[in-house]
């Protein structure tokens, strides 16, 4: 398989290999490799990906699927534009 | 196997079948093998021929001296696996629901095609039905030969 | 800030179900949903349902969503919606911030939240998985019923669960070549009332198949599927070219329950459920107070399913802000009965032990 040709997280072009590479220098958090990859930091913030990063870290680290500890979701959950924070912000006060 | 490819054994498809009397009569054969929440055809049958019963996974079974062969279960079947069959005058009688447009036309020759999707004769078009309450599943009364009464299941039209 | 005694977070079945039992008994509810229009994953679907008449059984999916709107707007002085609004953001103050069609953002407080996200389609990973001509299951029925217009004219479906058969059963009624189905699995995934359907239009069904790459100079041109054996690895040499352009990947939906993990609910990822769902217990509430959930978010299922566990909880919210239902007991009653027949057979058996072990409960 051209691990190359795989894309795991569309909205931040990612693939399987740059995920394995990751794997392989030790980062096997969901947690690290969004922090190296921003696998999951895009428009979609995760809804694609998580399941397929959950399963290669699963079978990298060979535990099973449900002990693979989830990423952790911040607000917001899709791209607000930062004048629209600061125009809410100016009318509530 | 229908666990496999989607098409019933044909010593499943006869449990299915009264005897070929009863048949002179039209009945309903109810091709609905796998315990799945669902009873429409019991809730549609002016007769009370279909049960299903309390437990609505159980597969439903047709009282054959009730089933008058009307059809009404055929179109508001949601999985289309009821079919009407009848033996009379040498011929092969069938009533089945049919969604796609165009429609075929009275008179009209078609393929007869059996439950793997495979052209096993022809077939011609009796009768055309699709009143507002059958909700856009026609009902189409079609014949073809005896022979094929227990291998027939749907039309298809000659291009 | 505005302030609601009940938000809800999607108008698809669930939450419109839970909207008018909640009305019935006195309560105010707002519904945001990001979409131009409610009705949720029922609007695309032109086939006719399955369960029992109470769950409107033998109705074409839209016209279930038609009859849920219907019963909503008997109750217009209690239910107000907020449409192409989407959620982003869910906080443990009963805070939820939302931004409409113009980018406008803003906050709304609540005394009670119903979470009814329902679910997105799982996606999977393959050579050239990234080009055009590659769907989700779910956005070609978009295309092909809302929008009328077809993915292609040679597609192969990805999956046989209910949805690839009746998405690929929709596709050959719109006149696409539905060239085969596959699946993983060495069995077929959903009724197989809808396999049998589509096998007499001919379309091939191959269990223990699935899609290795995908090639195509900027826009799919074919595929080459592979056999799995019982482990699901490929067997070599069963390499199989096939030329389509378009195709539909239906492995699964996931529950969208990314604000559930933001508020601080306990979440456990439980697979028969669909992936990561919220610790719930009978009441449907989540492990932060007056926060509930309802429908595919809290266990992918059947839109039959979402319907009455929105009623249910609808239900549950009522009393919990001193509003009872007249009719309260007996309507739980049958809703409860109502769920544990629909969940009774062998395809409820996913679901039955997949809410087992969220409950944290033996299964038997
Ligand atoms: C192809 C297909 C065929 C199906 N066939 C059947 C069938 O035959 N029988 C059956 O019973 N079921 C069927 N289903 C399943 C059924 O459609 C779902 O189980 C049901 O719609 C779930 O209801 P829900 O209310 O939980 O979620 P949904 O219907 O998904 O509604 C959720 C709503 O929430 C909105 N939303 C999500 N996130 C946000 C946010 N952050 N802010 C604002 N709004 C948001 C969404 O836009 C959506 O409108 C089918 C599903 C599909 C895809
Ligand atoms: S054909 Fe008519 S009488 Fe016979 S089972 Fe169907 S609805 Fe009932
Ligand atoms: S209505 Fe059709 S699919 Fe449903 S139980 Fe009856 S025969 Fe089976």
């Amino acid at each position: 398989m051209k691990k190359e040709d795989v894309i795991l997280c569309r909205c931040e072009d990612v693939t399987l290999k740059q995920l394995h590479d990751c794997f392989d220098e030790g980062y096997t958090t969901f947690e690290e490799v969004k922090r190296i990859l921003r696998i999951g930091m895009g428009p979609c913030q995760a809804s694609t990906c998580s399941l397929l990063v959950q399963r290669e870290i699963a079978k990298y680290t060979k535990q099973p699927l449900d002990k693979v500890k989830t990423h952790v979701i911040r607000p917001l959950i899709t791209g607000v534009p930062l004048g629209s924070i600061a125009k809410e912000a100016k009318d509530e006060s | 196997m229908l666990k496999t490819t989607g098409v019933p054994d044909k010593a499943l498809i006869l449990t299915r079948f009264p005897d070929d009397v009863i048949l002179g009569k039209p009945k309903a054969i109810t091709e609905c093998y796998e315990p799945i929440p669902c009873n429409p055809c019991e809730t549609s049958c002016p007769f009370e021929a279909i049960t299903v019963g309390e437990d609505i996974n159980t597969p439903p079974k047709v009282d054959f001296d009730k089933c008058t062969g009307c059809g009404i279960c055929v179109y508001n079947c949601p999985g289309l696996a009821i079919i009407v069959a009848q033996l009379k005058n040498d011929k092969a009688y069938f009533k089945i629901p049919y969604e796609f447009i165009p429609m075929p036309e009275v008179g009209e020759t078609v393929h007869a095609i059996n439950r793997a999707g495979e052209i096993i004769g022809e077939a011609k078009i009796e009768k055309v039905t699709l009143r507002k309450k059958q909700d856009k599943t026609a009902l189409i009364d079609v014949s073809t030969n005896t022979e094929l009464i227990h291998e027939f299941v749907t039309i298809r039209r000659m291009r | 800030m505005k302030h609601v005694d009940l938000l809800i977070i999607g108008g698809g079945p669930s939450g419109l179900a839970a909207a008018k039992m909640a009305a019935e008994s006195g309560v105010s509810s707002l519904i945001i949903e990001r979409d131009t229009k409610v009705g949720g994953q029922l609007v695309k679907q032109t086939h006719m349902f399955f369960g029992s008449e109470k769950q409107y059984a033998k109705t074409r999916g839209i016209n279930i969503a038609e009859i849920l709107i219907n019963d909503c707007k008997e109750h217009d002085d209690k239910i107000s919606y907020m449409t192409e609004t989407t959620v982003v953001g869910l906080y443990p103050d009963y805070v939820v911030t939302v931004m409409d069609r113009n980018h406008k953002y803003s906050k709304i407080k609540a005394n009670t939240i119903l979470v009814a996200t329902g679910a997105s389609e799982k996606v999977l990973a393959f050579e050239n998985n990234d080009l055009p001509g590659i769907y989700g299951a779910g956005a070609v029925q978009t295309l092909m019923n809302v929008h009328g217009v077809l993915p292609g004219q040679d597609v192969v479906m990805v999956g046989s669960g209910n949805i690839g058969l009746i998405v690929s059963y929709q596709l050959m009624q719109a006149g696409v070549n539905v060239k085969r189905v596959i699946e993983a699995a060495s069995v077929i995934g959903g009724y197989k009332v809808h396999a049998s359907k589509l096998k007499r239009l001919g379309v091939e069904i191959t269990t223990n198949m699935t899609v290795k790459s995908a090639q195509g100079n900027g826009a799919l041109e074919s595929i080459v599927v592979q056999k799995l054996d019982d482990d699901w690895q490929f067997i070599p040499g069963t390499e199989e070219e096939i030329s389509v352009d378009a195709l539909c990947i239906s492995v699964g939906l996931s529950p969208l329950s990314n604000l559930l993990s933001m508020v601080g609910c306990e979440m456990k990822y439980v697979s028969a459920l669909g992936g990561n769902v919220p610790v719930i217990d009978h009441s449907h509430e989540t492990t932060v107070p007056n926060i509930f959930v309802a429908g595919d978010v809290c266990g992918v299922e059947e839109a039959s399913s979402a319907i009455v566990e929105g009623y249910y909880v609808g239900l549950i919210i009522g009393n919990r802000l001193g509003k009872t239902h007249p009719h309260y007991e007996r309507l739980i009653q049958d809703f409860t009965q109502q769920l544990d027949n629909l969940r009774s057979g062998p395809f409820g058996e996913k679901t039955r032990s997949g809410l087992a072990q969220l409950r944290g409960e033996q299964h038997a």
